[in-house]
């Protein structure tokens, strides 16, 4: 089976033995964003933790570009560095940001989030390469405009095939900011 | 939300918010900025500002570049005190006088023979030390207005630092030369009052040259009248 | 090995930009702002009218201590000004200069590319004002956070405007579809694009988180030495990118009367004409409050950033 598997990859003119240069880049930032991402929820000093979410979700914006997917990269830098981050670290700065270690950022639920984070994890492992098992797919020469992941090609795909679901999630996001600001409304008034 | 200061608050927020950074530019017209008070549009402060320093831009600048150049003064600048000593009677005034005490003078008195031998011998103060400290001296220019013989003056000259703070006392022989330095008064104004001395001065020139026409006439009266009638001598032969 | 000697020659050259043209910026705003104020400004460095001001401060700047408060998130404190440069110089890659191919590196989606990383540097002041332990900068690092939050949706929308007219997000594809018409047609978001660009640099008059009579300098107020100067640079160098944008993006870059040869000429120009206009406005304006900023934000620009939308969208829809 598996040598039938690698047969047929292999005459596919792929091979997990002979990586191209663009996987193993692939790989190496994986583990560095991997390796960013533990450091996020384990060090004990809240903005370094915030900090360390900036590299692992800057190293996820450099593997989507990797796979050519140039837009999608761009905006994950615009909102998650240059938004989300910030506003994390904002939030920080406004309530409690002590240099240096914070003794309460244990928690004594660690082993179970651990184990809950494991299991998730495992799941959605399973559930990827379940889905994708052995697809492959050609990624053009960056350059050419026909690629799988330029805006072009996103725009379409979004606004022909999934525009319930772009609609349905920019109602919930609506939904969260109405709350919000019917929330700090009523705080103000009892102020 | 903490409440604002009312200034800001209004029904139009970004009409009043460029109306008060527009304002603080304008000169003297406080109302004209705030949503175009006097008949203007709105934001007419901010562009008012920007014409303002546009054409600053274009004009020169009134910068000196001293030590390139020296700066022109005006005439009565404070620069330095001069001191003109044969003026000084040592009468302390302008060392009394001073905020700071930095005026030293030290004097003793010399008595001068009598010049008859019924009168009395006559004493003069003489000028030992003159000094100004200019490292406690505030440029106020007392001892010079209360000076009552011309012996004080004001000169432009300001590049006297020193790298000692002793230096700074300057001593009669430095006031003295400073003196070179002073300008001479400047032009009055077209129509201003003479000055006091230069009308006493006129006074008693006036009066003399009265006295000396009057002495005159007279001379000429008593030749005329001699010459009526001649003096048997005649005149002397020429040698 | 012709492509990577082209790209290496290319990145040279978008480096010898970054170093020389904030320079060149900064001398402008030394001696602009002192005519302005009846000044001269530096005279002496280099002889003739101090064009040398800048590299003597350089030079200044190299020989002072670099200091590290003892309360300091050590690392984080110095790595802060490498985070607030770099993705200028990152954005200076994708920005086109002169027609065919005249840019360090043509994105798909260089719109994103250039908005998204010039929202990183942002990070370098939050950095640096968390890690210096004084609590001028971390109100500093508070207010630039709180003003980024605020400036980027207007900027976004007015960005978003003008690649909907040219119904692209790669910049140099948004300059082959200029037409003269675009600039009264984009005016308003080109006024808002530039405005909140200043205020997100933290350009007087939208300098709160630097107001040196309020919190001294802000996220820089520990900063000595070169670090200090590498947060400087990253304001000139910021101001050098917001220029060049806004003349790509509202201007028509490259267009104008011989374009084909001089293109590149035309894009300075506007630059520097752009650049000049925020030295202008530095000399002229008071700081804003802070309250005043947050209000010019959501209460002004953004409505007028979605009413330039609304235009965009309208004439868009009209001419096709």
């Amino acid at each position: 089976m598996t040598a039938a598997l690698a047969a047929s990859l292999s005459s596919q003119g792929h091979s997990f033995l002979s990586p191209t240069g663009v996987e193993i880049v692939f790989v190496l930032v994986g583990l560095a964003v991997l390796g960013a991402a533990v450091l996020t929820v384990s060090t004990s000093q809240l903005v370094h933790a915030a900090l360390w979410l900036v590299v692992a979700l800057g190293g996820l914006a450099i593997e989507y570009l990797l796979l050519t997917a140039e837009f999608i990269a761009w905006v994950q830098v615009l909102i998650y560095l240059g938004s989300v981050v910030v506003l994390v670290l904002f939030g920080l700065m406004l309530t409690r940001a002590p240099i240096g270690r914070s003794p309460d950022a244990d928690s004594g639920n660690r082993w179970v989030a651990l184990g809950l984070a494991v299991v998730a994890a495992g799941t959605l492992v399973t559930l990827v390469v379940d889905a994708f098992r052995c697809t492959w797919m050609d990624l053009p020469a960056s350059g050419s405009t026909s690629v799988n992941g330029s805006t072009q090609a996103n725009g379409e795909v979004l606004f022909r095939y999934w525009v319930l679901p772009f609609e349905a999630l920019s109602v919930l996001l609506l939904a969260a900011l109405v709350g919000a600001i019917v929330l700090s409304r009523r705080h103000r008034e009892e102020g | 939300m903490p409440p604002l200061p009312s200034g800001s608050v209004g029904p139009t927020g970004h009409t009043e918010h460029t109306g008060h950074t527009g304002q603080s530019h304008q000169r003297g017209s406080g109302h004209s900025g705030r949503s175009g008070g006097s008949g203007g549009f709105p934001g007419r402060g901010l562009a008012k500002g920007l014409a303002v320093t546009l054409r600053t831009m274009t004009r020169r600048s009134v910068t000196d570049q001293y030590p390139d150049a020296q700066p022109e003064l005006p005439p009565r600048s404070r620069g330095v005190i001069a001191l003109l000593e044969e003026n000084c009677t040592v009468c302390m005034l302008c060392a009394r006088e001073c905020p700071d005490w930095c005026i030293y003078i030290d004097s003793h008195k010399e008595t001068l023979p009598a010049a008859e031998p019924n009168a009395r011998a006559r004493t003069r103060n003489v000028l030992d030390r003159f000094a100004i400290d200019f490292s406690l001296c505030m440029y106020c220019g007392i001892c010079i207005e209360v000076c009552p013989f011309d012996a004080l003056f004001w000169s432009p000259e300001f590049e006297y630092a020193e790298t000692d703070i002793l230096e700074l006392t300057h001593e009669r022989e430095k006031l003295r030369e400073w003196m070179w330095t002073v300008p001479p008064p400047p032009a009055l104004d077209p129509a201003a009052e003479e000055p006091k001395e230069i009308a006493a001065a006129r006074k008693a020139a006036d009066k003399l040259a009265a006295a000396d026409a009057a002495a005159e006439a007279a001379a000429a009266a008593a030749q005329e009248s001699a010459g009526t009638t001649p003096p048997p001598g005649g005149e002397e032969p020429a040698p | 090995m012709t492509t990577a000697l082209e790209a290496l020659l290319r990145c040279v050259a978008v480096l010898v930009v970054f170093l020389t043209f904030p320079l060149v910026i900064g001398q402008t705003e030394h001696k602009v702002m002192a005519h302005m104020q009846g000044r001269l400004g530096p005279m002496y460095a280099g002889g003739f009218h101090g064009w040398a001001q800048l590299v003597a401060d350089g030079v200044k700047f190299a020989q002072k201590e670099d200091i590290v408060p003892a309360g300091a998130d050590r690392r984080i404190f110095q790595l802060a000004p490498a985070v607030a440069l770099l993705p200028y110089l990152l954005v200076l890659i994708a920005i086109p200069v002169g027609p065919g191919g005249f840019v360090g590196q043509a994105l798909d989606a260089g719109l994103f590319f250039v908005l998204a990383v010039m929202g990183i540097g942002v990070l370098g002041s939050l950095m640096a004002g968390w890690a210096s332990a004084n609590k001028f900068s971390l109100l500093g690092g508070v207010r630039s956070a709180a003003q980024l939050l605020a400036y980027e949706l207007p900027m976004l929308l007015a960005a978003a405007s003008v690649a909907m007219a040219a119904g692209t997000v790669s910049l140099t594809g948004i300059l082959g579809a200029f037409h003269w018409w675009w600039v009264p047609w984009q005016i308003v978001g080109g006024f808002v694009f530039f405005t909140s660009g200043l205020a997100e640099l933290q350009r007087p008059p939208f300098d709160m988180p630097v107001a040196d009579s309020e919190i001294i300098f802000g996220a820089y107020t520990e900063y000595t030495g070169l670090r200090f100067a590498l947060f400087l640079l990253s304001e000139y160098a910021g101001i050098l990118v917001l220029c060049a944008l806004t003349a790509v993006l509202f201007l028509g870059g490259w267009h104008g009367p011989l374009s084909a040869d001089l293109g590149w000429l035309w894009t300075l120009l506007k630059t520097f004409a752009l650049a000049f206009v925020v030295i202008w406005l530095r000399v002229t304006y008071p700081r804003l409050r802070e309250d005043q900023l947050m209000r010019f934000a959501w209460t002004f620009l953004i409505p007028l950033a979605l009413a330039q939308l609304a235009l965009t969208g309208i004439v868009k829809v009209v001419i096709s």
